[in-house]
């Protein structure tokens, strides 16, 4: 720390970096601060409860498979295959709950079957990347063709229903706050509780430089393993939060989301290098992405120009990031 | 094409609207979820020529056009802002069949009326308006079936596994094949909507199954499937589907072709928000006018070209862009006498 020896301004501009690099969310909030006041200037009715938990709904899936990515990532590893674990685990929970005749007892089991589906995924990943030692870009590019195949295997095409008492859950609430209210309670919780354990600290060390974490006899074959496992139990969720969006079956939902993950995590200030960052700036990080969409919605630019400008307003949104934190 | 069907949709609607006075005003939401295509563009570009025309009957209809590709799930947010910004009608190309039904319920608790175009949507709570993909499919099988006689080896190259519209397509020629003892289907593939991919499935087929005598491939893969019959010195014996653009109906003048297309109109969604606003000024559908698995669609008559109208094709696209697709939009006079009472 060269804080205490130096002028007043280099006190100043170092203790800054000093907070961005302790929490490199900070930024991530700052561009969400920005992004809400926008927003909210070019739709009156933003800041309504009503619709600011509606757009929470909206933006929990990306939320959820932004988190559990976050693990991975630290581990200096990632994971493309996310999107088609949420369609494998999507068309699971949907034919789970149709085959058993759409009970109560039904609903849980598919949902428990959905989370066993993403854990099973995350474990083929992990087993892949860490035991086998295959380059992680690549073995996941391919375990999520292979799990699209899944998708497209179990459900040909788009279809079946679960009860409607599902989505009127996902959209209503419970003790008189809504149920997505709730979720984003939990997720913080677990961000919180999680970044305390020996385990995620032991991941950042993996994340930070491996053969140290090797040298240093860390498990880092079952850390990277555990990550995967993290992540695929994320996906899952993200795919529950779908079914109550969408109360159906489609093997092609997911697919999308392997790149967002990886957009909002890094949006949210963590590394891709691994070993800096944390699951709570990728929370921001999905929040922000859906603002974004929000905000091009509602500029109402001519149609030709609406991928363009989201485009530009994310890589603005990254660049800004790193030309703070080099300051 | 598109200047005449929009004087003919202007004139039409002067005429049906010409017995009442209208001083309305509506606000309906576009929700495009996919940009990757000319057609895509078109599609909305004739929608909004549709709303613009509305004034002339005294209906003001200020569209809102959302269209960027988009997963699901950002389809859904798009619904999710209509519905906060309080729109009258959203008109939807859906990037899935059966994923809107809640987000479509919620719509109509606003009072919000709903139409998907292009392709068929579940839910209850919404209507569809546009062709019939299986009666698409159909149509070309059946031409190509008749155009070889009614013997022949044919093989068929289809879209996305998986795709609502293109499993509709296949159960359609299937069916139609399977009424033909004489032609036999020796493969199926798909190549995703791609002509560069079509193109390298019909040079595989071509290499595999040297004598097969038709091809029943869909649009944006035709063009390229052509190039390889062309490539392979073909043209003169392998009878094809085709395309409905510009760009390769010209090819189809000069090469020779022996082909036809069913016309899926860019127009649809121009047409469903003449629907919408029939609808939203109060006027009462027909009895049992609903069709589709889903029982909530108003089919679009779905035109063809082949040989025997190629002199109306290539007027229609006479100074067009390449990428200038046939189109037909149904327009508010027509729709009333299909659909309404």
């Amino acid at each position: 720390m060269t804080m205490h020896t130096s002028s007043t301004a280099g006190t100043l501009s170092s203790s800054r970096k000093f907070e961005f690099r302790r929490h490199p969310y900070l930024l991530a909030v700052g561009v969400f601060i920005l992004l809400s006041i926008v927003n909210a200037i070019l739709q009156p009715s933003f800041l309504r409860p009503a619709v600011a938990v509606s757009n929470l709904a909206s933006f929990m899936p990306l939320i959820l498979v932004a988190v559990g990515q976050t693990y991975v990532i630290l581990a200096s590893d990632i994971d493309l295959s996310v999107g088609f674990i949420i369609s494998v685990v999507n068309v699971v929970v949907v034919t789970t709950i149709e085959a058993l005749g759409g009970s109560g007892g039904a609903i849980l089991a598919g949902f428990a079957a959905g989370i066993a589906t993403g854990i099973l995924a995350g474990l083929v990943n992990g087993l892949c990347v860490a035991v086998l030692r295959f380059q992680p870009i690549v073995t996941t590019f391919a375990t999520g063709i292979i799990f699209a195949g899944v998708a497209l295997w179990i459900l040909p095409q788009a279809g079946g229903q679960v009860p409607a008492i599902v989505w009127r859950t996902y959209a209503g609430a419970v003790a008189g706050v809504p149920v997505v209210l709730w979720l984003l309670a939990a997720v913080l919780v677990f961000i919180a509780v999680f970044a305390r354990t020996r385990f995620h600290t032991a991941l950042v060390a993996v994340g930070g430089n491996m053969q140290a974490a090797y040298q240093t006899k860390l498990p880092v074959t079952r850390i990277r393993i555990t990550s995967y496992v993290i992540s695929g139990l994320f996906a899952a969720l993200a795919a529950l939060a779908l079914v109550g969006e969408t109360a159906s079956g489609d093997p092609l939902l997911g697919g999308a989301f392997s790149l967002s993950s990886i957009t909002a995590v890094v949006l949210g200030g963590t590394a891709l290098a691994g070993g800096r960052g944390g699951a709570l700036g990728s929370l921001f990080g999905a929040i922000i992405l859906g603002l974004i969409a929000n905000v091009i919605f509602f500029a109402q630019l001519p149609f030709e120009y609406q991928n363009l400008a989201q485009g530009l307003v994310i890589l603005l949104a990254l660049a800004g990031g790193v030309f703070v934190a080099r300051r | 094409m598109k200047r005449t069907s929009m004087f003919l949709t202007a004139l039409a609607t002067a005429t049906v609207m010409a017995t009442g006075a209208f001083a309305q005003t509506f606000t309906i939401g576009l929700s495009n979820g996919w940009v990757g295509s000319e057609w895509r563009t078109q599609m909305i570009d004739e929608a909004v020529a549709a709303a613009e025309a509305w004034a002339l009957n005294g209906v003001t209809v200020n569209v809102i056009v959302q269209s960027a590709n988009v997963d699901v799930q950002g389809q859904i947010a798009h619904v999710r802002n209509y519905i906060n910004q309080g729109v009258d009608a959203i008109i939807i190309n859906p990037n899935s069949p059966t994923a809107f039904d809640p987000i479509f319920a919620q719509a109509a608790a606003a009072g919000i009326l709903t139409i998907s175009t292009d392709a068929e949507v579940s839910s209850p709570d919404a209507l569809y308006v546009g062709i019939d993909q299986k009666g698409w499919a159909m149509m070309s099988a059946a031409w190509l079936a008749e155009e070889l006689g009614g013997t022949g080896r044919v093989v068929a190259i289809n879209g996305i596994a998986g795709h609502p519209a293109n499993q509709m397509r296949v159960e359609g020629y299937q069916e139609v094949f399977a009424g033909f003892p004489g032609i036999e289907l020796v493969n199926e593939v798909n190549a995703n909507w791609d002509q560069a991919q079509g193109q390298q499935a019909m040079q595989t087929i071509l290499a595999t199954f040297g004598d097969i005598d038709g091809v029943w491939v869909q649009d944006g893969m035709a063009d390229g499937a052509w190039r390889a019959i062309e490539d392979a010195g073909r043209v003169g014996d392998i009878v094809a589907t085709g395309e409905i653009r510009a760009d390769f109906i010209g090819r189809w003048a000069e090469q020779g072709y022996t082909t036809g297309a069913s016309v899926n109109p860019p127009g649809v969604m121009a047409s469903a928000l003449n629907v919408a606003v029939l609808k939203l000024l109060g006027t009462e559908l027909k009895d049992g006018v609903f069709e589709g698995r889903y029982g909530n669609a108003l089919y679009l008559p779905i035109p063809f070209i082949d040989q025997g109208v190629f002199d109306d094709v290539m007027a229609a696209v006479d100074g067009m862009p390449g990428h200038h697709s046939v189109s037909e939009v149904v327009g508010p006079d027509a729709a009333r006498n299909m659909f309404f009472q």
